[in-house]
């Protein structure tokens, strides 16, 4: 085996993680320096005490974090982003539809992995702010099962701010670009399908049919 | 061994370098996609067929105290490598740390079995190879290449492999260089590890992706990059959402 062997192995070590991420709470609760940061450390608060509610079974537990992550996250616009040049050329009714297959598909495909949680935590580290109303906040996974000394994994929050609402419209987890990583997976999809959007619905379509029945691919 | 996949690689980049190209429809830098699917797909066979299964029967068998010191054994061997790597690229403070864990592992963690470095010493753990320097010192990927068995593995990093051969001390060592077993073996334990660390994280990206050759080669480049500018992030580069 080869270096090269080795980098796609924490490539998708961290994917594992880029799915779990999206959704843990805070450790320490330090004060935050920024709005965007502020918006992170309480919704994360938020998501872990949906996470851990013992009083609801684990499927409402994942229904009701679905619904609050569709309240932090501009789904829309990630969605759209995913399609690549295509987006240009799709009809509305094409492209709603697309959104639609979009959001149920990483619903249930992401979803697989909330099955997983087991105590993980984000702790806010800092922001970068790339424009007004564009900021990196930084976090790093605070993980009670890793093995002592490890590295810890780092999972920033791409946050957009338009009128003082805030969302989250990427995240990246060890370097990996959910939105870019979705987007070159779907582009190359279209590819080899002559630009057919149809198409790539339906396959979105019946993989979340099959991760929700079957529960793997 | 490993210096074997890496002249492959290097060989098939030359020759290819002459083969006509289909234009590239998904604009990736990729213009031997069919040929690297092909190759990817074969990966994914042997990978079902002999890979897996091997590396989940060393899951099922070894106990993960001896997994965890064959881990750490084949990391620790690799460390001259990075240091020698870490030097090139002018990183002293990197340098520094992989040659106080290299001795830290290979003296009181008993020839590398034990990760003291990290556990005692929290010491960070990095990698750095010479397909990571040349990227430093401005040469580009290349097109995207997949090697029989070693997957992803560009041009630069191809390269760049052959070029760490040169670089690794152990390659000199009379006892390793005149014992072919010794490297082949060192080569399928390392393999092994591998696979078994990421037996489910690969499950989770077959589960997530659509076009998993697609999927996978984003993730190494992206992987490659950030292992490039050593973890920081780059905003710059961020998509215009």
């Amino acid at each position: 085996m080869t270096k090269s062997v080795r980098s796609i192995s924490t490539a998708i070590a961290a994917c594992v993680a880029l799915a779990l991420c999206t959704f843990f709470a805070l450790a320490s609760p330090a004060s935050a320096s920024s709005g965007a940061e502020a918006f992170v450390q309480s919704n994360v608060q938020r998501g872990l005490q949906i996470l851990n509610n013992t009083s609801l079974s684990k499927e409402q537990r994942q229904e009701q974090f679905r619904a609050f992550l569709v309240t932090l996250t501009d789904l829309h616009r990630i969605a759209l982003y995913t399609l690549g040049p295509v987006r240009r050329t799709a009809s509305p009714a094409d492209q709603d539809a697309f959104v639609d297959a979009f959001r149920n598909y990483a619903f249930a495909v992401y979803g697989a992995e909330f099955s997983k949680y087991s105590g993980q935590s984000l702790r806010v580290t800092g922001s970068i702010q790339r424009a007004p109303g564009d900021e990196l906040v930084r976090t790093v996974l605070v993980d009670p099962h890793a093995p002592a000394g490890q590295e810890p994994i780092e999972v920033d929050f791409r946050v957009y701010n338009s009128g003082g609402k805030y969302s989250v419209v990427d995240i990246v987890v060890a370097g990996l670009d959910l939105a870019i990583t979705e987007q070159e997976d779907f582009s190359a999809f279209l590819a080899q399908h002559n630009g057919d959007l149809k198409a790539l619905i339906a396959n979105l379509r019946q993989r979340t049919e099959r991760v929700r029945t079957t529960g793997r691919i | 061994m490993r210096g074997f996949f890496a002249a492959v690689g290097a060989g098939a980049a030359l020759f290819l370098s002459g083969c006509a190209t289909a234009p590239d429809p998904s604009g990736a830098n990729d213009p031997y996609e069919s040929f690297n699917r092909k190759v990817f797909d074969l990966n994914r066979d042997v990978d079902r067929a002999v890979i897996k299964p091997v590396a989940q029967t060393y899951v099922d068998v070894v106990p993960e105290p001896a997994r965890d010191g064959v881990h750490n054994f084949v990391t620790n061997l690799d460390l001259p490598i990075t240091f020698a790597n870490d030097v090139l690229q002018g990183e002293a403070e990197r340098g520094s740390e992989t040659f106080l864990r290299f001795t830290i592992n290979s003296t009181m963690g008993v020839g590398g079995l034990f990760d003291v470095a990290t556990r005692n010493f929290h010491i960070p753990f990095h990698t750095e190879d010479f397909g990571q320097t040349l990227a430093v010192w401005g040469v580009d990927e290349g097109p995207y290449l997949v090697l029989p068995i070693a997957g992803p593995d560009p041009p630069r990093d191809a390269a760049g492999q052959v070029v760490d051969i040169f670089l690794d001390p152990w390659t000199y060592w009379p006892h390793f260089r005149s014992k072919f077993w010794w490297s082949a073996g060192e080569t399928v334990l390392e393999g092994i590890d591998l696979r078994a660390r990421n037996i489910e994280s690969l499950e989770s990206i077959e589960r997530q992706s659509i076009d998993l050759y697609a999927s996978i080669r984003s993730l190494y480049r992206q992987n490659r990059n950030n292992e490039i500018r050593n973890g920081k992030p780059d905003v710059t580069n961020l998509p215009n959402l």
